[in-house]
């Protein structure tokens, strides 16, 4: 088996270099002051204290981190059933909806989000719609609705595809010995098909929560200019600002919250896992 | 399973299928769209098709999108799978390390991903471009390869490859034969997953490309402010594409597995890398049916030019004709404003030609990263317009010629907005709540600040902290009130169509504006306004400088200069063309439309000048602004 482990090595330097450096780097500019050059350092805290000192800053923050936490419940409850559904037809069907999820995926993000632009504006489909039922007047483009909506669009597929993954990989025979042992539908499902399927939960998540929280354009182009949310201030600090120590310090932030957060996850998996992690 | 779950969750896929092909198939009717509008279906055309199969930067973005994704695909599932195997296999202590440095690109926004593969490529002077966003697009897929394929290797029992290698297999068969195949399912949505994150990537090959090299998301992204059905015509020919891919991905499988059942397990092996193969070749086969490889006898032929400008900023007949002029190739490549250019060629990006703004051009070239131009080889400068000669940055025009020159106003809708109201209140127009909701700023600091420094009566110039600090305040005052929409591009095409009554707008988008919608126009206020000039300079690191003075020649000739101003909006330096698109006589494109002549006589008026303690307060106190705008929803 030892053998095995080796063909970890070139990946454990490849990832030295490539994922932990530019970690490193960036973290080296956030505590160093205004400048572009990392030859001659001269370490500060401003950065972190100018973030943390400014309650605008925060309530982006908070602001971003709650449209996150909408679309990714959002997804939950709508990627769950979806793909219950699925992993429970037979498996022609469930090829052909797998394959009906992940097509759009594969059409880019951008092109996706445009195509909403048209949908909601003034004088578009959606808009019509609703003066029919006689909602004139509203506003569906540049709204948080509009936002969030994007949001949904683009990362409920990630949702379904992972707890699909998981609900498929899931002995049936279980669900069997469940039914004979007098389980009713519910108590099968609470009790033996949630918890097997929760890793698919959990990445489904984080697969959603993630693009979510950092995301720039959706809010850019279905929010309109003033939504302003942390990813697109950390894009500001160094497209138009130039203030790449600032926005250093703001993306360490937020990799720091992503990974505490993360390591609360983790700890609830292995929990529900009853320590198969142990072995 | 009861039945009523049952057609809920049928109705619940049938509404799921709705809502996500919906965005699709509209984009695909609009493709065939005659007009422009993105709302109306005016008749069918294929005008869009032929549009992009003309654009060379669209079919090149294509090129660029998939081959990336399919090599980063294949080398990602390689090393990742040999990766989760390696590492399931390792001590505890090296996997939770491992898994935790994997997650990096997973659980950290994608935008810090981004910056740091900048930072790294910066800090060692790798030259960005398709490599290096390769590279990283390789170094963010690998963790999903292993993120999905992990879970499988640990399901799998440890004791099936000790059986394996037992019963005399060796260590490669024994992966190859019993883990691989037991693994599949997860290599293949690992493939999958890498695929799917490379097409769609925008952020991270935004922020380590370069030379010119675009992906799709970045094609998109610089030209999505303005509508261009051609994007619809590119999207539904991706969506083609994709279907394709997957067909053959889906359906070869499965026709195999139809064969009598000993054959199917090596079959299905053989199926999927065979269907891949067929992609790149094909892939390779428009590579080379792009590069013609004709040898021509024109003076520059076999050279590169690379321009950096603006977005939506130039003719579109003019590089290609060029081209043929010359036989050199032009890449082109977009900013959205001077800052990001400025960073991008201050980090040490080659370019020979560059389209910077009066104060920025200052910038530069006190920060030398500028040439001074071969006076020699230039032949424009006659003409030029007297007012775009010697501007104040450059008085000797020793660095720069004029591409574009203009204002700042205020775009109005007449049929909404009192001229009265304009007159007595200038800039101060934004503060009046009766037009509230109804307004549009301009996404610049610059411009932002200029309007309410003007409006306070003060330099737009003005390095007083106090006055800068009032300006905030007015401007605070202006998105916490007046609910405005702050918008770069995307103010051209909604102010044509007539969405908002008012709009911060440069003087060439206003033409263009007017030239569509004749119920539009343009104010200067009396309080002053910037005057600016877009320049084209050549940088230090350019490699084709001789070529770029000839570019500069041949785009300030009469019937280029026309057709570039005729086509962007914008006022040309020619002074003859700018007579000839104004003149009524002529018929050009623009008579009439007071914001096709700059105003060039009125004493508030200023042109910016940098001040880099200014420019910084400025940048944080807008952002400041537009933080204040989005916490005010």
């Amino acid at each position: 088996m030892k053998k095995f482990s080796q063909l970890a090595v070139p990946y454990i330097a490849w990832a030295v270099m490539m994922l932990i450096f530019p970690m490193f780097l960036m973290l080296l500019y956030s505590f160093t002051e205004h400048g572009n050059s990392i030859i001659s350092f001269s370490f500060t805290l401003e950065h972190y204290v100018k973030f943390f000192s400014d309650p605008d800053f925060l309530l982006i923050l908070w602001r971003s981190f709650g449209i996150a936490v909408k679309t990714t419940i959002i997804c939950l409850l709508l990627g769950y059933p979806l793909a219950y559904f699925i992993a429970r037809s037979s498996e022609k069907i469930q090829n052909i909806l797998v394959l009906c999820i992940t097509i759009p995926t594969w059409i880019n993000m951008l092109v996706r989000t445009y195509a909403w632009i048209g949908l909601l504006s003034d004088g578009g489909p959606f808009a019509r719609l609703l003066g029919l039922f006689g909602f004139e007047e509203v506003e569906l483009l540049y709204t948080e609705f509009a936002v969030l909506l994007g949001m949904v669009y683009n990362f409920l597929p990630f949702m379904i595809l992972q707890i699909n993954t998981s609900l498929c990989k899931m002995d049936q025979s279980l669900l069997n010995a469940s039914a004979d042992l007098g389980a009713t539908p519910a108590q099968t499902f609470w009790k033996v098909t949630f918890p097997l399927s929760l890793p698919g939960v959990i990445n489904g998540i984080t697969l959603v929560f993630l693009p979510a929280i950092s995301s720039f354009f959706i809010p850019k182009l279905l929010g309109g200019g003033q939504y302003f949310l942390i990813g697109n201030l950390i894009e500001n600090q160094f497209i138009t600002v130039g203030e790449w120590n600032f926005g250093s310090a703001i993306s360490m932030i937020m990799a720091v919250v992503m990974m505490l957060l993360m390591m609360v996850v983790k700890k609830l998996e292995v929990r529900n896992q009853g320590g198969k992690e142990e072995k | 399973m009861k039945k009523g779950n049952r057609s809920f969750g049928k109705i619940l896929m049938i509404l799921a299928i709705v809502f996500f092909y919906l965005p699709i198939l509209y984009m695909i009717i609009f493709s065939f769209n005659e007009g422009k509008s993105l709302t109306s279906f005016t008749g069918f055309s294929l005008r869009w098709y032929q549009h992009m199969l003309e654009s060379r930067d669209m079919m090149s973005a294509l090129y660029t999108t998939f081959s990336v994704a399919i090599l980063a695909t294949a080398i990602s599932t390689v090393v990742g799978t040999i990766a989760a195997i390696g590492l399931s296999k390792s001590k505890k202590i090296v996997r939770d390390v491992m898994e935790q440095v994997n997650n990096f690109p997973i659980m950290n926004p994608e935008i810090v991903t981004a910056i740091g593969f900048m930072l790294l490529f910066i800090t060692f002077k790798v030259e960005r471009g398709y490599m290096t966003m390769l590279l990283a697009h390789i170094a963010f897929c690998i963790p999903y390869v292993i993120l999905s394929v992990m879970p499988k290797v640990r399901s799998l029992d440890p004791n099936l490859a000790d059986a394996a290698m037992d019963l005399g297999a060796t260590p490669w068969v024994a992966l190859t034969r019993v883990i691989v195949p037991q693994i599949t399912p997860g290599i293949f949505s690992g493939a999958l997953m890498a695929f799917t994150m490379s097409v769609d990537d925008f952020i991270i090959s935004y922020f380590v490309t370069g030379g010119g090299v675009k992906n799709l998301s970045i094609m998109v992204y610089t030209m999505s402010k303005r509508v261009n059905p051609s994007i619809n015509a590119v999207s539904t020919l991706v969506v083609l594409i994709i279907t394709v891919i997957l067909v053959i991905i889906n359906v070869v499988p499965l026709i195999a597995a139809r064969r009598p059942k000993k054959a199917e397990i090596s079959k299905r092996h053989i199926a999927v890398p065979a269907a891949v193969a067929a992609v790149v070749v094909a892939c390779l086969v428009i590579v080379f049916g792009m590069n013609k490889g004709e040898v021509s006898d024109l003076p520059y032929a076999g050279q590169t030019l690379y321009i950096y400008l603006p977005g939506e900023y130039m003719g579109e007949e003019i590089i290609p004709a060029f081209e043929e002029q010359t036989g050199a190739t032009v890449i082109v490549e977009n900013f959205d404003s001077n800052e990001q250019m400025y960073i991008k060629v201050t980090n040490g990006e080659s370019y020979d030609i560059i389209i910077p703004s009066d104060y920025m051009i200052m910038r530069l070239m006190d920060e030398g990263y500028l040439q001074k131009l071969d006076q020699s080889l230039l032949t424009c400068f006659e003409d030029l317009d007297e007012a775009v000669l010697s501007p104040a940055f450059d008085p000797d025009n020793e660095y720069s010629v004029s591409y574009f020159w203009g204002t700042v106003g205020i775009v109005y809708d007449k049929t909404k907005v009192s001229e009265a109201d304009l007159e007595e209140q200038g800039y101060g127009i934004f503060l009046n709540e009766k037009y509230k909701g109804d307004i549009y700023l301009y996404d610049s600091e610059r411009d932002s600040f200029m309007m309410a420094l003007k409006d306070l009566g003060y330099s737009m110039n003005t390095e007083n902290e106090a006055e800068l600090q009032e300006a905030y305040n007015w401007l605070v005052q202006c998105v916490t009130t007046m609910e405005p929409e702050i918008v770069t591009d995307e103010i051209i095409d909604n102010m044509a169509q007539g969405r908002k009554a008012l709009g911060l707008c440069y003087s060439g988008d206003a033409t263009y504006i007017m030239s569509e919608n004749e119920n539009m126009g343009f104010y200067m206020p009396e309080e002053g306004t910037n005057r600016w000039y877009d320049s084209m300079v050549i940088p230090t690191t350019a490699e084709s400088v001789e070529l770029a003075h000839e570019f500069m020649n041949f785009i300030s000739s009469y019937d280029m200069a026309y057709a570039n101003s005729d086509y962007v909006g914008y006022t040309s330096p020619n002074l003859a063309v700018k007579e000839a698109l104004s003149s009524e006589e002529e018929e050009g494109s623009y008579a009439g439309i007071n914001a096709y002549l700059p105003r060039t006589d009125h004493p508030l008026d200023e042109v910016f000048v940098f001040n880099e303690e200014v420019k910084k307060l400025m940048g944080n106190l807008w952002s400041k602004v537009k933080i204040a705008a989005s916490n005010a929803n």
